[in-house]
C-alpha cells in the first residue's frame, strides 16, 4: 500500500470523527457516565440526608443485601418476570396471527395493517389511564362485555385486585405490543420469496407443514429480534404501572422499576434505589447479550 | 372473479379486525364526550346520547396554576421541540459519519448506540437526578430534554445509517469536485436527498419526547413545568374517576402524535420496521 492511500485513510478517519463525536460525547456523558456513578451510588449509603451533610458512606454490598432482605424485591421480580413472559408470548401469537392475514396479498392491506399502529405510537400514560378506564368493575367495558358474553358471572376486579391486577397490566401492554411484534414479523414474511411456498404446494405440503417447515425457518432470524426486543422493551416497564397502579394493591403489582423508583423518589434511600436499578440492568444485559450475539454480528456489518 | 371475491372478503376480514383491535381508540373518544351521569351509568353506551363538549372546554376554563392545561400544553410542546432539535442535531451527523467514513473503532460505536437504545430508563434516573442535583438542571426545562435526547439519538442513528449507506456517493464527489467542503456536501446534497430519513427522525424523536412522563416528574417538581402526561396523571388525583374528563385530556395529549401519524404514517412504519430491526 502506498504511503499516500495510508494517509487518505486516516484523513477519512477523522472527518467520521467529526461527525460521530458530538453524538458518542453527549450519550456517554448522559448515559454512560451515569450507569457506572449508579454502581458507585449503589455502594454507598445515599440518602436525601448524607447527601445534604456531604458524607455519604461506603457500605459494601449492604444496599444489595437490604434490598434483598426485604420482600417487596422479591415480588418485583417475580412480578416483572410473569408480566414480562406473559405479555411476550401474547404479543407475540396475536401479532403473527395478524402479520401472517396481512401477508395475503390483498390491496388495502398495507394501509390497514398500518392503521394499528398507532397503538404502538400513543403515550403509555394515556393508555394506562385509559384501560384503567375500561377494566373498571363499576363501568369498564370490557367488564361488561365478558358479563354479557356470560364469560364471567360479576365483573372482574381486574386492577384492584391483588390477584388479577398482573393480568390487567398484561391485558394492556399487550395492546400496545401487538403491533409492534405484528409489523416486524410482517417484514420477515415479506423476504420470504413466494415461488417457495409454491413448489411447496405443487410436491403436496399441507398448509401446517409449509408453516412449520418454510414459514419459521425462514424467518428464524425475524422471529429472534422480534422476541428479545419485545423482552428488553416489556422488561423495563415504568410508566404503564406508575399510572394505572403505582405497584398496588399493596405491593402486588410492583415491578422492578417502580420499586427502585419508590426507593429513590419517594423515601430518599439513592443507594437502595440504584442497586435494584442495577439487578434490573443485569438481566436485561444478560438478555442484550444474548441478542447481540446472535444478532448483532450480521446487522452491524 | 375469484380473485376479486378474495380481495373483497380479506379486506372485510381486516376491516372487522382493526376495528375491533382499535376500540379503544374509539372509546376514549366517546367517552370524552358523554356526560357525568352517562358515564357512571350502569351499563354504558356505545354512543353517547349527547354530545357534551363541555368535558373539553372545562379543561381550558381551570386558571389554577398547578393543573392549568394551558401551561402543560405549553410545557409538552417545549420539551418535545427542544429534544427533537437537540437530537436531530446530534444524531444526524452521526448517522451520515457512520455510514459514509471508514474508521477504526466503528464496529464498536454503533454497537454503543445499539446498546444504548435498550437500556431502562430506571436505570439512569438515580444518577441522572443526583448530577442534575449537582450541576444546578433540576427544575428546569433541559432536564426532560436532554434526557429525552437520549432515546431518540441512538434510534434515529439506526434509522438514518442505512438511508444513508443507500444514498449515492458519486453525487457528493461531483460536488466537492465543484468545490465544496465535505460539511457543505453533507448539508447541501446528501440532506436533501434522504429528506425522507429525516422526516422519519423528526418525527420518533418529537413522538418519544411528547409521550415521556419519567423524566420530567423525577427532575421537576415545580408544576408550572410539567408536560401534559403528567397533567393527566395529577387529574386523576385530584378528581377521581371522572373518565369523561380524563379521557377529554387524553384526546388532548393524543392528538398531535394522531396527526403526526395520519400524515407520515409511511415513515413512521418504515422507521419502525428499519430502526427496531436493526436497534
Amino acid at each position: 500500500m502506498s504511503k499516500k492511500r495510508m494517509k487518505g485513510n486516516r484523513s477519512e478517519a477523522w472527518y467520521g470523527f467529526a461527525y460521530v463525536i458530538p453524538a458518542l460525547i453527549f450519550m456517554v456523558a448522559m448515559i454512560g457516565y451515569p450507569i457506572i456513578y449508579n454502581i458507585y451510588i449503589s455502594f454507598f449509603d445515599m440518602t436525601a440526608q448524607s447527601i445534604g451533610s456531604g458524607n455519604s458512606v461506603f457500605i459494601g454490598l449492604k444496599n444489595y443485601i437490604t434490598i434483598f432482605q426485604d420482600p417487596t424485591m422479591w415480588k418485583a421480580m417475580k412480578n416483572t418476570f410473569f408480566y414480562t413472559i406473559f405479555c411476550i408470548v401474547f404479543q407475540f401469537v396475536i401479532g403473527f396471527a395478524f402479520a401472517l392475514f396481512f401477508s395475503r396479498k390483498f390491496k388495502a392491506a398495507r394501509y390497514i395493517k398500518g392503521l394499528m399502529v398507532l397503538s404502538y405510537m400513543l403515550p403509555m400514560t394515556v393508555v394506562g389511564l385509559m384501560f384503567k378506564f375500561m377494566l373498571s368493575p363499576s363501568n369498564g367495558i370490557i367488564n361488561e362485555i365478558l358479563v354479557n358474553l356470560h364469560l364471567v358471572k360479576a365483573p372482574v376486579e381486574w386492577l384492584l385486585n391483588e390477584k388479577t391486577v398482573m393480568w390487567g397490566l398484561i391485558i394492556a401492554n399487550t395492546w400496545v405490543g401487538i403491533p409492534f411484534n405484528m409489523l416486524l414479523l410482517s417484514t420477515g414474511l415479506d423476504n420470504v420469496p413466494a415461488d417457495i411456498y409454491e413448489s411447496a404446494a405443487i410436491d403436496g405440503a399441507s398448509s401446517g407443514q409449509r408453516f412449520f417447515h418454510i414459514t419459521i425457518p425462514m424467518i428464524k432470524q425475524s422471529i429472534l429480534s422480534v422476541l428479545i426486543l419485545g423482552f428488553v422493551y416489556t422488561f423495563k416497564v415504568f410508566d404503564l404501572v406508575y399510572v394505572t397502579t403505582g405497584g398496588g394493591p399493596v405491593d402486588a403489582s410492583e415491578v422492578l422499576s417502580t420499586y427502585s423508583y419508590t426507593l429513590s423518589f419517594e423515601t430518599y434511600y439513592f443507594g437502595r434505589g440504584a442497586a435494584v436499578a442495577n439487578v434490573l440492568f443485569l438481566c436485561l444485559f444478560i438478555v442484550a447479550l444474548v441478542y447481540l450475539k446472535l444478532i448483532g454480528k450480521d446487522e452491524v456489518n | 372473479m375469484t380473485k376479486k371475491i378474495r380481495n373483497v372478503i380479506d379486506t372485510i376480514i381486516a376491516l372487522i379486525i382493526a376495528a375491533i383491535f382499535l376500540f379503544p381508540v374509539y372509546w376514549i373518544v366517546i367517552s370524552s364526550l358523554k356526560s357525568d351521569t352517562e358515564i357512571f351509568g350502569q351499563v354504558q353506551t356505545w354512543f353517547p346520547k349527547e354530545i357534551h363538549w363541555e368535558n373539553y372546554i372545562n379543561q381550558f376554563q381551570n386558571k389554577s396554576n398547578t393543573a392549568n392545561i394551558f401551561v402543560q400544553f405549553k410545557n409538552s410542546w417545549i420539551i418535545a421541540v427542544g429534544s427533537t432539535v437537540l437530537s436531530l442535531v446530534l444524531s444526524i451527523p452521526a448517522g451520515y459519519g457512520l455510514s459514509r467514513f471508514k474508521m477504526p473503532g466503528k464496529k464498536g460505536i454503533l454497537m454503543i448506540f445499539l446498546t444504548t437504545q435498550m437500556l431502562p430508563c430506571s436505570l439512569v434516573l438515580t444518577p441522572l437526578f443526583l448530577i442534575y442535583n449537582k450541576v444546578g438542571l433540576l427544575n428546569t426545562y433541559f432536564a426532560p430534554i436532554l434526557a429525552t435526547a437520549t432515546i431518540s439519538i441512538p434510534f434515529v442513528i439506526m434509522v438514518l445509517r442505512p438511508i444513508f449507506l443507500e444514498c449515492p456517493k458519486e453525487i457528493e464527489e461531483a460536488a466537492r469536485i465543484d468545490g465544496c467542503s465535505h460539511f457543505t456536501a453533507f448539508l447541501k446534497i446528501t440532506l436533501p436527498i434522504c429528506k425522507s430519513g429525516i422526516i422519519t427522525a423528526a418525527a420518533f424523536s418529537f413522538i418519544f419526547a411528547w409521550n415521556d412522563l419519567v423524566y420530567s416528574i423525577t427532575f421537576n417538581n415545580r408544576g408550572d413545568l410539567l408536560p401534559m402526561t403528567s397533567g393527566i396523571y395529577q387529574f386523576l388525583d385530584a378528581y377521581g374517576t371522572k373518565w369523561n374528563m380524563i379521557m377529554a385530556y387524553g384526546v388532548i395529549i393524543v392528538l398531535p402524535i394522531v396527526v403526526l401519524f395520519v400524515f407520515l404514517q409511511k415513515y413512521i412504519i418504515g422507521g419502525l420496521a428499519g430502526g427496531a430491526v436493526k436497534g
